[in-house]
């Protein structure tokens, strides 16, 4: 080996250290650590016992509280995308033909909340949606209602809630996809006879598939672990599978805590290759 | 059909903006209960806020992690970014899968299994375990953001630097990094408004005593009723974050806000 | 096959299209005759495309109308015009393999699927790409590409065939290749087809008509023959290959024929015109006729520079200060043997002359 080779080498090594230690020592190795919690019973004195045993999984599989629990997380992951992927696509679908400036502006609207801490958006939420709350007021002064609405504490203000603070996600991935299809696709569909809808249905939807899934795993993925919103709007009771992994972790059965978060991490898996394979991004990406 | 997808894209804004508008103006409130419209305007929910020890040093805390996780974020992932850039093949992905990973990854998992990981270690001061969670959670942005930055650059530039007698680092330094400094920048930013917003990962890992903005936030609206310090604590954050971005737009151009 | 009646297949009357100021196309009035090969030449920016795309309906006329096969189209939506088109980059769906990309515009009309089977499979044997079915397009080379794109359009069996530079993103070789098969394909197929290329040598070798636009006109409507030996405008002459443009003033008119006086000598062009009147007259460099100098030739010449080219020999005159561009043929050594510097006759056959029209840039 040449010594400018040896050097090329020592520089690219020292290039990938750092970051390579970091994702290591705090990402994998604690990863690696919670998954070794999660296959051991619990200690009261120390983080788990020297026991290895599947019964955190077993317990969660087995109980129809846990079950509940998860179904529940999963309806609320569906209520989201579906109403994610149909505000967001009509949203892009309005923003992509703009010219490339308004585009731009209109998009950086969307994203800036994004900035803006999950517990603020919430909170905004929790203020509309009150009981002396502005949604309340404006439809009681509308004569629209005679009692306030019961808002809070509901799986709909969370599952809506968490929807909007997603929403923008959808919108820019959505929109970004819209936007490279190149408008000769809808022109050639066109000039074989396919009407507006058609061209929809079999050109620019499975064009925008990456977009669309994109879109549609980031939101699911950022669902999952949105405790703040489901505590804020749920109220007590209210309980996904986030909120479990923090109650066992605030009560120190760790182990078990350790077992639902690769129960939540497996169902991401999960959906996500759902999600794949129905869309089939791969069809269209990685073209000319 | 047309005017149904507009309507939608104005309810589409109003879900997102008004949440937002909704906090930011009953912050601005005088009375001790937001009622709509405002009877006036007034600041003493942020002198209430600066006034509560617990709101301010949660504020200064916030700023603090913020900037020392972005900056180790920073050098961290834009080492990253300029390694898997213009590698291709297996290995490369992997670490490209690697390093991106957090950008996806359930936060409140990563915070849990920092926890664990510190316990096991005998224990880590709050700050100095906030400061590496956020790091983990900040450097993706940097790498993305530095990689797209130097894929962007004409690989050709810096063999016309080497061939005019510049050595690697010279190259590198006259030529590269002045090309992807707004990638650069783009990313730290972004990581340090990821760190001042962050509260999943957070939560596991503040202690007493030590709490960041959001979590004193979220625990105050968790335990105490409908007091509008909360609409000025949130109102301070986005007026933080304006001031960020608006000096993003400033040195890199906010079109980057929108690809990342 | 050819079945060239008089009925147009496209007619434009009168069409104007404006972008803003610009107007792309100006009051065009064009009939495109059925079973034809018609193409669109010109420049970038000189309408041909906005004329292409008027027929297919991706852009509506500020005033005046389209016909399609005498059906006034100038409202109906493209998805209801009876055309197909191949378009500049192909447009093939890239989430569509080759069969279902063909078979696309079959569906979207309803054609039953075992009809439609068997009419993607002869357009396929068509384009010689039988065995691509399967294929998706990314898998294809850019001329597989390009046939698939062909066979999804002719498929559809439509009045009119448009091509919108189909084979500009292709490498020279394959180009040739390409003309020759499309054409022949469509000498097969009697098929209308309007043709836009900015390639003149490719507007020549394939069409029955061409029209040389400029700014939104055509400046000149006619076979490939007549277009490139008998120019109407400077525009033409120095847009098709290279032309010697000569200013003279006519001396004397007899028959069909005058003699005119230039500053490198007295000939003869064709036509009569009155003596005195001011010409612009063009030459195509390959019908100069160049010897070794004479002592009493009727123009003299000076050989300024030879560029040797393979096949011909570019040769730089200079006639009494009237710079020259000669081809001679390398049909023997001697044809090709001038040195700069060495004296030269020069003949213009009457012919090969051709006489601009006036007030053209």
């Amino acid at each position: 080996m040449t010594k400018l080779v040896m050097t090329r080498r020592l520089a690219s090594f020292a290039l990938l250290a750092p970051p390579l230690f970091v994702s290591i020592i705090f990402f994998i190795v604690p990863l690696g650590l919670l998954f070794w919690v999660s296959i051991h019973g619990s200690s009261s004195s120390e983080l788990y016992s020297d026991q290895i045993t599947a019964e955190n999984y077993i317990a969660i599989i087995s109980d129809s509280f846990y079950l509940t629990i998860v179904q529940r997380t999963l309806g609320a992951g569906a209520t989201i995308l579906a109403l994610c992927l149909v505000f967001g696509y009509a949203t892009a679908y309005v923003l992509a033909p703009l010219s490339p400036r308004a585009r731009l502006w209109l998009l950086l609207l969307l994203s800036l909340p994004l900035l803006v801490s999950n517990v603020v958006r919430a909170y905004g939420w929790l203020t509309l949606l009150g009981r002396q709350g502005l949604v309340n007021v404006v439809l009681q002064k509308a004569g629209a209602i005679d009692a306030p609405l019961v808002m809070l504490n509901t799986f709909q203000a969370v599952a809506f809630a968490l929807m909007t603070i997603m929403l923008p996600y959808m919108v820019i991935s959505i929109c970004n996809a819209l936007a490279t299809i190149d408008s000769y696709y809808r022109e050639a569909a066109q000039s074989l006879r396919a009407n507006p809808f058609q061209t929809f249905v079999h050109v620019t939807w499975p064009l925008s598939s990456p977009g669309v899934a994109s879109g549609m795993l980031l939101v699911f993925l950022m669902s999952l672990s949105a405790y703040v919103a489901i505590v804020l709007l749920g109220g007590p009771r209210m309980k996904l599978l986030v909120s479990l992994i923090f109650d066992s972790a605030a009560t120190f059965r760790w182990p078990l805590a350790a077992a639902m978060s690769f129960v939540l991490l497996a169902i991401a898996l999960v959906v996500c290759a759902l999600i794949l394979m129905v869309l089939r991004p791969q069809r269209v990406q990685g073209r000319g | 059909m047309h005017r149904l997808l507009v309507a939608m894209t104005v309810f589409t804004y109003l879900f997102i903006l008004l949440p937002i508008l909704v906090v930011v103006v009953s912050a601005f409130s005088p009375t001790e209960f937001f009622v709509f419209p405002p009877p006036g305007l007034s600041l003493r929910w942020f002198a209430t806020f600066f006034g509560t020890e617990s709101m301010r040093n949660a504020f200064t805390l916030s700023i603090q992690l913020a900037i020392v996780s972005s900056i180790l974020a920073t050098l961290v992932g834009t080492m990253g970014g300029l390694y898997i850039a213009r590698r291709r093949g297996l290995a490369a992905s992997i670490l490209q899968g690697i390093f991106l990973a957090p950008l996806v990854f359930p936060a409140i998992v990563l915070g849990l299994s920092l926890l664990l990981f510190f316990k096991l270690l005998g224990g880590m001061p709050a700050f100095t375990g906030l400061v590496i969670a956020h790091c983990v959670l900040g450097m993706p942005f940097v790498v993305r953001s530095v990689a797209a930055s130097v894929l962007a650059v004409d690989p050709v530039l810096e063999e016309a630097a080497q061939s005019l007698r510049a050595g690697p680092l010279r190259g590198f330094a006259l030529v590269t990094l002045p090309l992807i400094w707004p990638g650069i920048l783009a990313g730290g930013i972004f990581a340090f408004i990821l760190s001042f917003g962050e509260l999943n990962a957070a939560l596991f890992l503040t202690g007493p005593g030590i709490s960041t903005l959001p979590i004193e936030i979220f625990d105050y609206l968790q335990f105490s009723v409908g007091q509008l310090v909360i609409a000025a604590a949130s109102a301070l954050q986005i007026g933080l974050i304006l001031i960020v971005v608006f000096g993003l737009e400033r040195l890199v151009g906010l079109a980057r806000v929108v690809r990342s | 096959m050819i079945n060239q009646s008089n009925r147009p297949d496209v007619r434009f009357e009168n069409v104007r299209k404006t972008y803003g100021k610009a107007t792309a196309v100006r009051d065009l009035s064009l009939s495109i005759p059925q079973g034809s090969f018609f193409s669109l030449l010109g420049p970038s920016g000189c309408g041909k495309t906005t004329t292409l795309r008027l027929i297919a309906g991706f852009e509506v006329p500020d005033s005046g109308d389209v016909f399609i096969r005498d059906q006034r189209v100038t409202d109906v939506a493209p998805y209801k015009r009876d055309f197909a088109m191949v378009f500049q980059n192909f447009a093939l769906f890239p989430h569509l393999n080759v069969a279902e990309n063909v078979a696309f515009g079959l569906r979207m009309s309803g054609v039953p699927k075992a009809e439609r089977a068997a009419a993607v499979a002869a357009a396929l044997d068509l384009v010689k790409l039988g065995n691509f079915a399967d294929r998706y397009p990314k898998q294809l080379s850019g001329g597989q590409q390009q046939r698939v794109a062909i066979a999804r359009a002719i498929v559809m069996k439509p009045a009119v065939l448009l091509l919108d530079e189909p084979l500009g993103a292709l490498d020279k070789n394959l180009r040739e290749s390409m003309q020759v098969e499309l054409r022949s394909l469509q000498r097969k197929l009697g098929i209308t087809t309007v043709f836009v290329t900015h390639d003149q040598e490719e507007a020549l070798t394939m069409s029955d008509q061409i029209a040389v636009m400029r700014d939104g006109v055509v400046e000149q409507l006619g076979a490939p023959r007549e277009i490139y030996e008998r120019p109407a405008t400077e525009f033409v002459a120095t847009f098709l290959g290279a032309s010697n443009l000569i200013d003279v003033v006519a001396v004397a008119a007899e028959a069909d024929q005058t003699l005119v006086e230039a500053p490198c000598g007295r000939f003869t062009i064709p036509g009569r015109h009155g003596p005195g009147t001011r010409l612009r007259v063009s030459i195509r460099p390959e019908r100069v006729a160049l010897a070794k100098a004479e002592a009493n030739a009727a123009i003299p010449a000076t050989v300024r520079d030879v560029v040797y080219r393979g096949m011909t020999a570019h040769i730089t005159l200079d006639a009494n200060g009237l710079p020259l561009m000669a081809f001679v043929q390398n049909s023997a050594e001697a044809a090709i043997d001038w040195q700069p510097g060495e004296a030269a006759s020069i003949a213009f056959p009457t012919g090969s002359l051709g006489v601009l029209a006036q007030g053209q840039a």
